[in-house]
């Protein structure tokens, strides 16, 4: 596609025309099904698993799929990279609507031939068609990512040669203006992948380029890497503390089911899974509660000076990436 | 046509010949059974009625290399296919076992010694499951083969770990229990130190381990590990030093005891000839300083394993540099790590020593 195309013709604004009836061709009209209703007998009832892949003591044993496909609900369905593919194993939630699906995230592995995305998300994309009598090729794929950073979007390019897709670029200003926003990290812009909703707003703190997303049929609250359940590596803190205010005052005015991030690295009893592990054999679910997220915005509070904090759900890194970790020398003797 | 009476590989046309043999193809007119066929080995022995005795006496370290590289895992660790335990062979009487990094980002190196009267085997591995690392079919396969070149039916093992406690060096043990001709060394530090017979002396005094002709020597060394111990080999001049020193992350466990651990190791190799120091990582890259950091299975940049015995006093300089101090010090073949975090990260650069950013591959 070409660059100055995808620009000027962002996705959230080109939502308003497709939705309307005289973006949809008659001979494409007469087969079409019935739309979705994604708007009543919210939040759409789903379910996270009881517990995820979560790598093997032994890499290049695991025989399990490299990624993950959970179906949180029928419209919905929930990716995790395989751990023994990447020690990043980050999640990556796939929206279903009407006219178009919405991937977010795309693993820390480049290329096809190490780990294919792109087949597992065709697959995905070909099942759901399949389930609600659509055509593949009608639907509109776009490509997105939480925030700026490369377990987030390694695995991009493997989606350039495919028909109907849009991704984000890989510069803050592409990434956005793919949102159509003009008032970063405050605006709020709703994009409407046919009857779903999905709220995006700036989420800057981990890294600057970030984004929280609202899916207002599952009613999930996605938070990237600003917020999930493991270490919270905080770059800048004013600018983090700035958008964790946002999520509160959002959930605040709206319903939230759950609020997840893209990573786990934590085990249930709190134990912390080091930076790198590619075997969390007992790990956390992903899946945060609202007011596991007040907490943590309480704990943040008290926070005055850069070091790591554990506010029961999360570890807060303020400012300690590069110079410390939470783990010891277990061999130490007196 | 007449023949030259000189073979000149330039003119004869025949690609082969660029070796400027004078007859690449044979000169007919030695005879097809000239003398020296009497000097070469065979690879079909005489049926000896005796086991060949070794003779580990001799000037100098034996010759041996280690002209293979380690096998350094996959940018995608669930897709390597690497042999899971790498055989190296050093010489005749001497092997160097590395587990696979994408089995065990440890990737510890076992190493596996004969003498006239049996085979020692310095450490075991991070891997308890044999399906994954199957660390005692490779000894007894290597063990039988010897065996079968020795004119030995039986050759006993012993293991000895450099630390019991290390769960990086210690899983594969598991493998070995119950096999025939098999002594562990006992793990708990009482009971290992009543083995090598150093109760009373230890930290200090030396043990000995006899593999016939080969007399191993065990030199207390703790400071990683409260029961570390290092291994001399007097055959190779080889000082096996497990986590105490290796070309990576040290982590001490005890910086007291690390410095004279080094101490005993210096005034060891001061009246010992020491050709190279082997640990039982590498987690340096090939630039000075840089490392691989934990957890890592791909490290296609390492440093090679093997360490000249210089660095006993380079390492126990900078040990006494970090006493008492909390504190990570850089040096261009290993990094130590005192009373801090394993991932603790430092801006110091050692002086004098090239800030190289080596490849990242992604």
């Amino acid at each position: 596609m070409d660059r100055r195309t995808f620009l000027s013709v962002n996705a959230a604004a080109a939502a308003v025309p497709l939705a309307g009836a005289a973006g949809i061709g008659l001979a494409d009209a007469a087969v079409r099904p019935a739309p979705i209703d994604f708007g009543s007998n919210l939040p759409a009832p789903g379910n996270f698993p009881a517990r995820w892949i979560c790598g093997s003591s032994s890499c290049m044993d695991n025989t399990d799929p490299p990624v993950q496909v959970h179906w949180y609900n029928p419209h919905t369905a929930i990716l995790r990279q395989n751990k023994a593919y990447s020690y990043e194993a980050p999640f990556a939630p796939l929206y279903f609507g009407n006219d178009r699906v919405l991937l977010l995230d795309e693993g820390f592995v480049q290329l096809r031939n190490d780990w294919d995305l792109r087949s597992v998300v065709d697959g995905c994309i070909d099942d759901w068609c399949r389930r609600n009598g659509r055509d593949p090729a009608g639907m509109e794929l776009l490509v997105a990512f939480s925030h700026l950073h490369a377990d987030h979007y390694a695995a991009t390019n493997q989606f350039a040669d495919r028909p109907n897709t849009r991704y984000m670029g890989l510069t803050h200003e592409e990434m956005v203006g793919f949102w159509g926003m003009t008032n970063y990290p405050e605006e709020r812009v709703t994009l409407d992948l046919g009857g779903r909703d999905i709220l995006i707003w700036g989420s800057p703190g981990h890294v600057i380029s970030e984004f929280a997303y609202y899916d207002t049929y599952t009613q999930i609250l996605f938070t990237g890497d600003m917020f999930y359940r493991g270490r919270c590596y905080i770059s800048f803190w004013e600018p983090w503390f700035d958008s964790m205010k946002r999520l509160i005052a959002f959930c605040d005015t709206h319903p939230v089911s759950h609020v997840m991030g893209c990573h786990v690295e934590i085990s249930r009893d709190g134990q912390d899974y080091a930076y790198g592990m590619t075997w969390q054999p007992d790990e956390a679910p992903v899946e945060m509660t609202v007011r596991q997220l007040r907490e943590a915005y309480a704990y943040a509070q008290t926070i005055t000076k850069p070091g790591i904090y554990f506010t029961g759900t999360v570890f807060l890194c303020n400012q300690t990436r590069g110079t410390t970790t939470i783990d010891r020398n277990p061999y130490r003797y007196g | 046509m007449a023949q030259a009476s000189t073979y000149s590989p330039a003119l004869s046309g025949n690609p082969q010949s660029a070796t400027g043999r004078a007859y690449p193809n044979g000169n007919p007119a030695l005879g097809y059974n000239p003398p020296g066929i009497r000097n070469t080995d065979s690879a079909l022995p005489l049926h000896r009625r005796t086991p060949v005795v070794h003779d580990y006496a001799g000037d100098g370290p034996a010759p041996g290399n280690l002209a293979f590289r380690w096998t350094y895992g996959s940018n995608v660790a669930a897709r390597n296919r690497d042999p899971r335990v790498q055989v190296v062979q050093y010489n005749e009487d001497s092997f160097v076992l590395r587990q696979n990094v994408c089995v065990h980002w440890e990737a510890p190196f076992t190493y596996l010694l004969f003498g006239n009267k049996g085979a020692l085997l310095i450490d075991s591995g991070a891997t308890a499951d044999a399906r994954h690392y199957p660390l005692r079919e490779t000894v007894d396969a290597i063990l039988a083969r010897w065996g079968q070149a020795r004119g030995r039916r039986k050759v006993p093992l012993t293991i000895a770990l450099t630390s019991g406690e290390d769960v990086a060096q210690n899983q594969g043990l598991a493998q070995f229990a119950g096999r025939p001709d098999t002594t562990i060394v006992p793990k708990p530090l009482e009971v290992m130190k009543r083995f090598y017979r150093l109760d009373r002396s230890w930290p200090s005094g030396t043990g000995t381990i006899d593999l016939g002709d080969r007399v191993i020597e065990v030199i207390p060394t703790p400071g990683t590990h409260r029961d570390g111990v290092s291994f001399y080999d007097p055959y190779c001049d080889f000082l096996f030093t497990g986590d105490l020193l290796f070309p990576g992350k040290i982590n001490i466990g005890n910086d007291r005891d690390f410095v004279a651990s080094l101490e005993r190791l210096k005034t060891f190799a001061a009246r010992r000839p020491v050709k190279w120091i082997l640990g039982g990582h590498v987690e340096m890259m090939f630039v000075p300083g840089k490392y691989y950091p934990r957890f890592a299975t791909y490290k296609p940049y390492e440093r090679p394993l093997e360490m000249e015995a210089g660095l006993i006093d380079e390492a126990l300089d900078h040990a006494r540099a970090v006493q008492g101090k909390d504190m990570m010090l850089i040096r261009p073949d290993f990094v130590l790590f005192n009373g801090v975090s394993p991932d603790q990260k430092t801006p110091v650069w050692p002086a004098g020593v090239p800030d190289i950013n080596p490849p990242r591959p992604f």
